[in-house]
């Protein structure tokens, strides 16, 4: 009894500490260690297809999280951003035989360059120009790949190198979740550092941050670039793991879907976002044949949770997690007296 | 050269009547309207069931999708946005945003729901051609274009001269002030929502002959819209109508000597030209940058 209750009350918290410099917790901990082993209990191929899908909606949803959440700015170009970099990663192998993995890489650089972009020339306003621009570039890239099928192939379908040689899922299940590990891990260290703070102070009144010495550019652009590269990195990855790319993976509805899973997740949170792909995916998994009436029901919960509940998933919990660490103060300080 | 002139005037003058409807809800309710195109949907297929299962006449029809425009905005404000102020905490820009982003993609995937994916439209809503300062033109057009001088006139004098109109124009300028002065905020605020939507509608009922309804039509409108605004700066009703014939002369200008294809790439440059060096837009004030 007593060794039971010295490693709680000692070595726990200890190990929590040594976790968070690595930005996991106990909890993240054990659901990562339970969201990797997936493809040992389940051995089905559509489960772990699936799994693939709710991974790089996460990790796209987290890397949206980080500006959305942040420093208050919608990245409509989220999808654009992605199909960017799944073309140029595609098009450097099949011109220049640039091995897929290195272009994983020089897919989510595109993306970056092409965030930098959009950072330039907006980030020195309100949000909602980049938002503007970010969007109006996605929908010009769109109907530029749509009119150069000479390269693109356009409507047809560009056929995409595969990273493995293997038909199954596995070996790409543990790609993105390395990629979806290593944003979380990344981002959640971002966002305890004084970038984090920077962010946030940003996000909240940007003239106050502004005359509190915070360069509103710098850190709002880093930011920014951020969240293009893992938008890019998802888009190379979703490139090659599904073997054919057309534009239409750059459409609006496809950055409303990222954008619905990281609000319904919960803004500013990080593991809300990850925690959303893992529910909302699954569950609407089986109105996949009726994708209109899916949309439908996306909407409606952005709508629901804009109005009734700002905080998402995240805010919920953390208001369970109040609530329990209230009660369990309560019963403690009874027991003393 | 010529014939690009009548053609920027007729194009222009629907961007003008899409585009003020944008304006007036950001300048009264401080929304984004991500969901303005949808209403140009609205229209289009409410002037097409007006026309093909009611049997209206074509005027009628383009009127009967102007009043569609009106009663949705006015029941879809009432369900959204209405409900965010009562309850919103700060961060009314982001959020409202979402929110028209939500709508969009409800009544988008609706159409296609109900509707299909097919194209609703019909060949010629008046027909004919006429001469005009010896090009010819078809009437269709011409029809469309004086509907939305008409209608932008009416709505003009409206803001102008009625109380209700300077109410809105009051909200506009200063929202606290006008309520200090008795103006019912939320009454103002759903009439301008429905307003701007029924422009919008009247304007995908006009066009229906030339872009038939399909679900994803409100793009373009929505898309072209917010060139207008940002090229003349956010919220700056007089401005858009200049911006929307300036939007349509560019436009048919870079398809007459550039081809089709370029257009949308030639309206992004001019957008990236604004922002590098006038982003308070063309008319706009000074903002802070």
């Amino acid at each position: 009894m007593k060794t039971k209750n010295t490693f709680i009350n000692s070595a726990l918290p200890r190990l929590n500490g040594a976790l968070g410099k690595a930005g996991l917790s106990l909890v993240s901990l054990a659901a990562f260690i339970a969201i990797g082993l997936l493809p040992f209990y389940a051995g089905d191929e559509y489960i772990i297809r699936l799994g693939v899908s709710c991974l790089m909606y996460g990790a796209l949803a987290m890397g949206f999280d980080l500006s959305a959440g942040f420093i208050d700015v919608a990245n409509w170009g989220y999808a654009a951003l992605m199909g960017l970099s799944g073309y140029v990663s595609a098009l450097l192998y099949a011109n220049f035989g640039l091995s897929p993995w290195l272009g994983l890489f020089a897919g989510a650089l595109s993306a970056t360059l092409l965030g930098l972009g959009i950072a330039l020339l907006t980030l020195k306003m309100d949000g909602l120009f980049t938002a503007l621009l970010a969007w109006f570039v996605g929908i010009i890239l769109m109907s530029v790949v749509t009119a150069l099928p000479g390269i693109t192939r356009g409507v047809l379908g560009l056929s995409v190198e595969p990273l493995f040689d293997t038909p199954w899922s596995t070996p790409y299940y543990y790609v993105i979740f390395v990629i979806c590990l290593a944003t979380f891990i990344t981002l959640r260290i971002v966002v305890k550092s004084h970038f984090g703070l920077a962010f946030r102070a940003l996000g909240q009144d940007m003239e106050a941050a502004k005359y509190s010495g915070v360069n509103p550019v710098k850190y709002r652009t880093i930011n920014f670039l951020i969240s293009c590269f893992i938008a890019g990195l998802c888009g190379a990855f979703y490139a090659h793991f599904v073997g054919i790319l057309t534009p239409s993976v750059m459409a609006t509805r496809n950055t409303v879907q990222i954008l619905v899973i990281a609000y319904i997740g919960g803004r500013g949170s990080i593991w809300g976002p990850l925690m959303a792909a893992f529910i909302i995916l699954p569950v609407f998994e089986s109105l996949n044949s009726m994708l209109e009436l899916k949309y439908i029901i996306y909407g409606i919960m952005l709508i629901f949770v804009m109005i009734y509940y700002p905080g998402g998933l995240s805010s919920l919990i953390d208001w369970i997690k109040g609530w329990f660490a209230a009660k369990l103060k309560d019963k403690r300080t009874a027991g003393r007296s | 050269m010529a014939d690009v002139f009548v053609g920027a005037v007729l194009r222009g003058g629907m961007y003008v009547l899409i585009a003020l409807g944008l304006s007036l809800v950001w300048g009264v309710m401080k929304i984004p309207n991500f969901a303005h195109g949808e209403f140009y949907l609205i229209g289009a297929y409410a002037c097409y069931f007006g026309i093909k299962s009611f049997g209206m006449p074509a005027t009628l029809a383009v009127l009967f999708a102007a009043f569609t425009g009106l009663v949705l905005g006015a029941v879809i404000e009432k369900l959204t946005f209405c409900q965010l102020r009562k309850r919103s905490k700060g961060d009314w820009v982001t959020n409202t945003f979402l929110v028209a982003a939500g709508i969009s993609f409800i009544i988008q995937n609706l159409a296609q729901y109900l509707f299909t994916a097919n194209y609703f439209g019909v060949d010629k809503m008046w027909g004919g051609t006429r001469k005009l300062a010896g090009f010819t033109v078809s009437t269709d057009r011409l029809a469309a274009f004086f509907i939305a001088m008409a209608a932008l006139l009416i709505f003009w004098l409206f803001l102008r001269k009625t109380r209700i109109g300077n109410a809105i124009l009051a909200v506009s300028e200063h929202e606290t002030g006008a309520m200090l002065m008795g103006v019912q905020i939320d009454r103002i605020h759903t009439l301008t929502f429905s307003l701007s939507s029924m422009l919008c509608a009247l304007a995908g009922g006009a066009l229906l002959s030339f872009t038939p309804a399909y679900p994803t039509m409100g793009l373009q409108p929505l898309y072209t819209a917010w060139f207008v605004v940002i090229l003349v700066g956010l919220g700056n009703m007089e401005a858009t109508i200049v911006g929307g014939f300036i939007v349509g002369l560019i436009e048919v200008t870079a398809t007459y000597y550039l081809g089709a294809a370029w257009q949308n790439a030639v309206s992004l440059s001019v957008i990236v030209l604004i922002l590098l060096f006038k982003p308070a837009g063309l008319f706009g004030k000074k903002i802070k940058v």
